[in-house]
């Protein structure tokens, strides 16, 4: 089987139509609407779930590559990745429903790959600094915050099921903690690199200041910095991540 | 019998674990780097579902054996043909392949493995083999569970006498190379057992098929739907100004355009998409002939003339 997969190759049913994310953003932009939604109304929500959705499909698939691309890794690491498949597939069954709760339907948003771009790293140790502590603390963070919103809303179906997913996330974001440091014993610039990639997905997903230090209500994603220190970030981490949001570029 | 009476020697019962953990280990990995080339959702689900309870299974194998004075979590094949069989149970890659990646893991594979974890429960003795016996049940009641769903996931994605017919001919040749190998322990293939039946494994099938399900009518307003219609039409017709009238900018059909979808001839369109992009709609239809078939995908706006596609992207024509 080809190692690793390009974002052209994911398969999908029909009913799903995928594009750059840029593109996407841009064809609102025209339109006079914000590039992303902003969780204010149902439909933003909507939107934003189906996003979520997506992700967590590609989220399955990344765990899953990880499974097959790296057979030399440690087989306990090979263990925590087939675990974090599972709980991917839960995620995505979850969102799934949670799209049918909204009233909403596959494929009505088009899908981005920009996650699965950033989900190739072809060492295992830049993989999961990529995926699991950027892609996943990035998902802690939107998910606290969808947490947030939903009971301020009182809708208690989507609170509840995304808050199971959040900690489910936090455990994710543990293991890369984990599997970054033990990956990477005794070799200082192995380890220096992975942080490199994770920290260009971490500033790609700052969003040109989407992504902010701030209240779940005035900033359209939201830092989870409780749930970051509960999957092994550092107080230093979480600091150098804000700074970060306040000199990204606008989008 | 007497009771001490026993099949396997130590070194035996752990050459077993080995053989099993080979195509396990194998199998969890596999399923892993196949999701990403699945299509169907009820297939990506299912196998997303197995990779997890797979890897319990090579791991609680892998753990027994330093408990039979053999190294942990080691995975060996029996022979040649059994590493045969897995790569051809690997081979199919491409999205239209998932009926068989399916069968060979749902006809072929899981069921080998369930005769032959049965047959070795069976014959392993009770009175010293009970931390053996133990593993080998729990991995039987996941994979009867497994070859349930997988069952009922199959059904659904082998409608016609053509998939099926397909789907019996890759088990056809994967069971032969498993036969020419000897099952993977190479020692003789055990024993069939009837199809498992599990509730709960086909419960959990029928709804990744549920979800899987499209919107019974897609929700175009019906201006818009009649706008799709009649560039499908023109479409079908090869009526390059039927298509040009429904255009914000006649210049968007061009020859790029033209010439992807020159190599075939087609009979029907329908609707296969339709996304929200802002106030525009994406609308992705697919055109049908008899041998081949394309997709194109227009983005659709309204205006004060009507719903007009201000963007096309056509996938070129392919065989049917």
């Amino acid at each position: 089987m080809e190692r690793p997969i390009a974002y052209d190759k994911l398969a999908r049913e029909e009913r799903f139509v995928r594009m750059r994310a840029r593109d996407v953003a841009q064809i609102k932009i025209d339109q006079g609407e914000p590039p992303f939604p902003d969780l204010s109304t149902r439909e933003s929500i909507k939107e934003r779930v189906h996003g979520i959705m997506v992700g967590e499909m590609q989220a399955m698939e990344g765990a899953g590559r990880s499974v097959y691309d790296f057979p030399d890794a440690p087989w306990e690491f090979t263990l925590d990745m087939a675990r974090q498949v599972w709980d991917e597939s839960r995620h995505l069954e979850i969102y799934l429903r949670l799209l049918e709760h909204l009233d909403g339907y596959v494929g009505e948003y088009p899908e981005t790959t920009i996650l699965w771009r950033c989900a190739c790293a072809e060492d295992a140790a830049a993989r999961v600094a990529g995926v699991n502590r950027g892609l996943e603390g990035l998902a802690c963070d939107v998910f606290n915050q969808l947490v947030h919103i939903a009971r301020r809303m009182g809708d208690p179906i989507l609170e509840r099921a995304v808050d199971f997913v959040l900690a489910d996330e936090i455990t994710h974001v543990r293991m890369g903690s984990k599997w970054l440091t033990r990956l990477t014993e005794g070799d200082p610039e192995r380890r220096r690199q992975a942080i490199a990639f994770q920290e260009t997905i971490d500033e790609r997903f700052n969003l040109g200041g989407v992504r902010q230090d701030g209240d779940h209500e005035q900033v359209l994603i939201s830092i989870a910095t409780e749930a970051r220190q509960l999957g092994g970030f550092t107080d230093e981490e979480i600091q150098r991540l804000i700074k970060t949001t306040q000199r990204s570029q606008v989008y | 019998m007497y009771p001490l009476d026993g099949t396997y020697s130590v070194e035996h019962s752990a050459r077993l674990l080995r053989h099993y953990r080979y195509a396990v280990e194998r199998m969890m990995r596999v399923m892993g780097g196949w999701l990403a080339l699945t299509p169907e959702v009820s297939a990506k689900l299912l196998m997303g579902r197995h990779v997890w309870d797979n890897a319990q299974h090579a791991d609680a194998l892998g753990r027994r054996l330093p408990e039979l004075r053999a190294r942990a979590q080691e995975s060996t094949p029996a022979n040649e043909g059994v590493v045969a069989f897995m790569d051809a149970l690997e081979s199919p890659e491409t999205p239209e392949r998932t009926v068989e990646r399916l069968v060979g893991l749902y006809r072929v594979l899981k069921p080998h493995v369930l005769a032959a974890y049965e047959t070795h429960l069976h014959d392993a003795n009770a009175v010293y083999e009970p931390p053996t016996r133990r593993i080998l049940a729990r991995c039987a009641e996941d994979e009867r569970r497994h070859i349930a769903a997988g069952e009922r996931v199959l059904a659904h994605l082998t409608p016609t006498p053509e998939s099926r017919a397909r789907a019996a001919a890759w088990q056809t040749r994967l069971e032969s190379l498993l036969a020419a190998a000897g099952g993977v322990t190479g020692a003789g293939m055990p024993p069939g057992t009837a199809r498992p039946s599990s509730p709960e494994g086909e419960a959990e099938a029928e709804e990744f098929i549920r979800l899987e399900t499209r919107p019974p009518c897609w929700p175009l307003p019906e201006p818009l739907r009649a706008a799709v219609q009649g560039m499908g039409d023109a479409l079908v017709a090869r009526d390059g100004g039927g298509v040009r009238c429904w255009l914000a900018d006649p210049l968007l059909w061009n020859e790029t355009a033209e010439s992807a979808l020159a190599a075939g001839r087609f009979t029907s369109h329908a609707v296969v998409a339709v996304a929200r992009i802002g106030r525009q709609l994406l609308v992705k239809i697919r055109l049908e002939g008899p041998s081949v078939s394309a997709t194109l995908a227009a983005r659709w706006a309204g205006g004060p003339e009507g719903w007009r596609a201000h963007a096309l992207d056509v996938a070129p024509a392919r065989s049917a």
